[in-house]
């Protein structure tokens, strides 16, 4: 008798710990805030690094915060405490960059119209998260900072108001083109953002006229024993997104265009004629040695600042990363275009970020007036580019901006770039490209089968969702 | 709250009564009951304030369920604390308990359960209403202000009877046209006045002030004024915008038309969709049975290498365990050698992969692990694949994961050890056993009894261990030519991950739970079989 209370104890026991233990994966996809975060940063084009531990200027301390916030929750099982809509007329959610500027805009704005106004800081990340589940409850906030490709996810759940912005105009085409989904405006831009070529001009003295001649002078380097990486491109264990402009170079496309220039989800380019190619040529560059598996962000930002590596392909963020950015460890750089291939043009990928105004908005007047009559003007784009040095995407704003030869050279770069796809079908395409860039650089898979087997893989998982 | 404090009161003072002081002086039992008694009042009343304090939010939002059971459970408290009868001892004990069960173990797996019958997920995470209006509402037609987009320099107004208008400057004409708009219509205005070049004044209706809007923000929101070309509605405070809206709801028929091209959306499962299959997005939250449990058996995307995650997951989950709880043993054991100096510090140390958060030092192991970059080949001087490789990954997960747990097991086994009584082993000694068989026939069953169901809990954490096998290598390497993205070293748990939040169109939180209720049935019942077993190995 006693043995079977002791029994019937245990089991209730068992059974508590169970539910423990899937308390937690309820987290997991419940909140899905924290670690989709690590995965899909992919989505935030300022940090873009999706398959690596990217670290992106402010995003390092983004996600080393998101990471604690996800530790904490496992140990503790309890949701990070949520963001509430602070009281006020207009609240503005914004991350810790971009919060200072905004905000004395903000309260000369609520001052001029008789409105309180409240800055939220939030994780630039968790802001999209954040708002999915804060805007249908009427927590969320009127307006928020947020990337072009988050508009598949947000507009298709229907959480953003359509902007009416009369001088459009002034903005960089590709930048409205990015904003828009569906033939509808959902956002003021005020960032472009891409990656570029970075030399280092003390070890490469001339810009390689080609991705052939980058090629050679980089191995000739390694094997004179002056640097050890011959091109610090992230890789961990293969990234996509960084990899998007040889990709192009080597002749693919991702997604084929609709007639309206929207991305077709239909038409998946990677194991077109030109995708396979460009899979052969990465195959030749694992080879060759010019590209490995395992160059992780770390890697990739410490031996270019080190001098350990002659050429870069990365973002702005590793330039201006506070401690080992390229102009903090005063290694002698220029940013400049990244090389055609065989004569084919090298496209990075575009991300752009911008204002936008939550379906929820308690005020949405408000909102629209101050994203539109605010936010838009030169001088707001000036002072968000004074504190984050992303390129500006107000035309005068970026021609003023573009004395420091670093904004020239990304721009430039980015001139030949494509929009990230912000279409929800993107979600399916990061996990199996990573996967085929990783069994071709570590030599495991034939360029050819790699991307084969990563179109099919991404046909099922566009089919299934 | 004031009843609360006088039940409490008049209870520790009979207490008191019923006492004899027995050992211990009546001012010491006197200051003993004060302490319990203040600990007491504070206690209650700081749950019966957090429990007032939350139904003051909980009411508002029309949360019946929570509303209900905080009044029934701070009731229940309440009666049970303060209750003096015989009844309401074990109720002592096993209510906060049982409550809190309710509140954070059965609650989130009946609400999963409840989810994993729904479409949550990107795209449909409004409710019907909320999602119409946003469909009919991004149908809106402007265009971003580009071409042939019509707007008007506006000012919000008011006439002297409250009527809400808009001063509307029609600049398409030349001089330009001051029209004036109402719910009713937009008529050109007769008598106008200017401030500036903007409208301050027409036909009794004046424009409002800056610091006037804020109150009336959303009535000027919701004004949409039917002018003979369409409807006329502020796009800011200070522009209005000549809109057409080109999907239109019909609540009797409950469908969508397009009134451009004539195409009908009726509702179904969640979205309005046409004849030929488009759907209008956003969609809304909608009850779909078991059809999410269909897809997890019939999906040919989980189909594809289920088998491989399944049986590595439980290599993992087993290996772990194994490794850890036999490592630590051994350390345990060693250490409990009664001539071992410098115990304490050697405990101290070997805590130390327990105590770091995991997430961090797995980020560190993979930073060490890395094959061009890493510590361990500099140092070794090798060039090992260790986590590139299908199978070293495997290994590697293992090692980092042994790592992160043996420690525990090192402490449960060195607690265990210490209520072994010794007299056993030296019996055992004295009978002629060695110390090998000594351990086998005695330390170690004995052991076993107290730690088995730890042993348990601990496969049932590790089958779900998603901090290891996410932060190490993400799963990786990824199987060459699988149906979909997985990985090596993917278990269910961050295999769901990978379908439920990184494929597909977005988040699936109604597919992602629906596998999450099947990996806890599935733990749950090889947890609940373990312990029947382990139950036998207690009769021995």
């Amino acid at each position: 008798m006693i043995h079977r209370t002791k029994m019937l104890l245990a089991i209730l026991l068992a059974l508590m710990l169970v539910a423990a233990a899937c308390g937690s994966d309820d987290d997991d996809a419940g909140s899905s805030a924290d670690e989709t975060e690590a995965t899909e940063s992919t989505d935030d084009t300022e940090a873009e690094d999706e398959a690596a531990d990217e670290a992106a200027d402010e995003a390092t301390e983004d996600e080393a915060t998101e990471d604690e916030d996800a530790a904490a929750e496992d140990g503790a099982e309890e949701e990070p405490p949520p963001v509430v809509r602070a009281d006020a007329d207009l609240v503005i959610w914004a991350d810790d960059t971009r919060t200072p500027v905004i905000e004395p805009l903000a309260e000369a704005f609520g001052d001029e119209n008789g409105v309180s106004v409240a800055v939220q800081e939030v994780n630039f990340g968790d802001i999209r998260d954040r708002l999915q589940t804060a805007g249908p409850a009427g927590e969320g906030p009127d307006v928020i900072i947020g990337a072009h490709d988050w508009l598949g996810q947000l507009v298709t759940s229907g959480l953003l108001a359509p902007v009416d912005l009369p001088n459009a105009g002034d903005f960089s085409p590709v930048a409205i083109e990015a904003m828009s989904y569906e033939g509808q405006l959902y956002g003021v831009p005020y960032a472009i953002e891409n990656i570029a070529l970075i030399r280092n001009v003390d070890l490469v003295p001339d810009a390689p006229a080609s991705m052939e001649e980058l090629e050679q002078v980089a191995l000739d380097l390694v094997a004179a024993g002056d640097v050890e990486v011959p091109l610090a491109i992230q890789n961990d264990p293969g990234d996509p997104f960084h990899n998007f402009p040889l990709y192009t170079a080597a002749g693919g496309y991702l997604f084929g265009l609709n007639a309206d220039g929207s991305y077709n989800a239909e038409d998946l380019g990677i194991d077109s004629d030109g995708g396979l190619a460009a899979g052969s040529q990465f195959q030749a560059w694992a080879e060759s040695g010019l590209l490995t598996a395992s160059l992780s962000y770390d890697v990739m930002i410490e031996s270019f600042g080190q001098g350990n590596a002659p050429f870069a392909i990365t973002g702005p963020w590793a330039v201006s990363d506070a401690d080992r950015g390229f102009k903090a460890t005063g290694v002698n750089y220029v940013v400049e275009p990244i090389p055609a291939l065989g004569g084919t043009t090298a496209a990075p990928f575009v991300g752009v970020q911008g204002f936008m105004v939550s379906a929820n908005a308690e005020n949405p007047l408000f909102a629209q007036t101050f994203i539109t009559e605010v936010m838009s003007t030169e001088e707001a784009q000036t002072g968000l580019f004074e504190a984050g040095g992303r390129p500006p995407a107000h035309t005068a704003a970026f021609d003023a901006a573009a004395s420091d030869p670093d904004i020239q050279g990304f721009g430039e770069a980015g001139a030949n770039g494509q929009p990230l796809p912000a279409i929800p079908e993107m979600g399916s395409v990061w996990s199996a490209w990573t996967d085929a860039y990783g069994l071709i650089l570590s030599g495991e898979s034939s360029g050819d089968e790699a991307f084969t087997n990563a179109a099919e893989q991404i046909r099922t998982l566009i089919a299934e969702g | 709250m004031s009843t609360a404090m006088t039940d409490a009161g008049s209870d520790a003072g009979q207490d008191q009564d019923d006492r004899r002081p027995g050992t211990r002086s009546r001012a010491g039992l006197l200051a003993g009951s004060m302490v319990g008694l203040l600990v007491k009042v504070i206690a209650l009343g700081t749950l019966n304030a957090t429990s007032i304090w939350a139904l003051t939010r909980l009411v508002p939002a029309g949360v019946w369920l929570g509303v209900a059971f905080v009044v029934i459970a701070t009731v229940a408290i309440d009666i049970v604390y303060l209750s003096r009868a015989r009844w309401s001892i074990a109720l002592k004990y096993l209510l906060p308990g049982t409550l809190l069960l309710l509140a954070f173990q059965v609650y989130p797996v009946l609400y999963t359960a409840y989810i994993s019958t729904t479409n949550l997920g990107t795209g449909n995470i409004l409710d019907k209403e909320a999602a119409i209006d946003q469909v009919v509402a991004t149908s809106v037609d402007t265009t971003g202000g580009g071409d042939g987009a019509v707007s008007f320099a506006a000012r919000p107004a008011q006439a002297a009877d409250g009527t809400l208008g808009l001063l509307l400057l029609d600049e398409r004409t030349d001089p330009p046209t001051v029209l004036v708009g109402t719910e009713s219509g937009a008529v050109p205005a007769v008598d106008v006045t200017f401030d500036g070049d903007r409208v301050a004044e027409a036909d009794g209706f004046v424009a409002l002030l800056l610091g006037e809007l804020a109150d009336l923000e959303a009535d000027f929101a919701a004004l949409e004024v039917a002018s003979d070309e369409g409807i006329i509605r502020l796009s800011t405070l200070n522009r209005a915008a000549l809109v057409a809206f080109r999907l239109q709801y019909d609540a009797g028929t409950d469908t969508i038309t397009d009134v451009t091209t004539g195409t009908t959306y009726t509702p179904v499962e969640g979205f309005f969709q046409s004849e030929a299959g488009e759907r209008l997005t956003p969609g809304w939250e909608v009850n779909i049975g078991f059809e999410n449990y269909r897809r997890v058996f019939a999906s040919e995307a989980i189909r594809g290498p289920f088998l491989q995650v399944f049986v590595w997951n439980w290599a993992f989950a087993v290996g772990t365990v194994v490794f850890s709880f036999v490592v630590g043993m051994l350390l345990a054991i060693t250490l409990d050698h009664p001539d071992l100096k410098g115990k304490r510090i050697y405990r101290a140390l070997l805590i130390f992969p327990y105590a770091l958060p995991s997430f961090l030092t797995v980020l560190v192991w993979q930073g060490m692990m890395n094959r061009n970059f890493g510590i361990i080949n500099d140092l070794i001087g090798l060039d090992v694949p260790w986590l590139t490789d299908p199978w070293m990954a495997r290994a590697s997960v293992l090692l980092v994961s042994t790592w992160l747990s043996f420690p525990y097991f090192f402490l449960v086994c060195t607690g265990a050890l210490q209520s072994i009584p010794r007299e056993l082993t030296e019996a055992a000694n004295v009978d002629g056993a060695n110390g090998r068989q000594a351990f086998r026939a005695v330390t170690f069953p004995l052991l076993l009894i107290a730690v088995a169901p730890l042993l348990i809990s601990s496969f049932a954490f590790n089958f779900n261990n998603f901090n290891v096998i996410f932060f190490l290598n993400r799963g990786g390497p990824p199987i060459a030519g699988a149906q979909t993205p997985a990985g090596s070293t993917d278990i269910l748990v961050s295999y769901t991950f990978r379908l439920a939040f990184e494929s597909g169109r977005g988040q699936d939180l109604g597919f992602a739970t629906a596998i999450s209720i099947l990996i806890f049935l599935h733990v749950a019942l090889f947890s609940a079989w373990s312990f029947r077993r382990t139950a036998r190995l207690e009769e021995i």
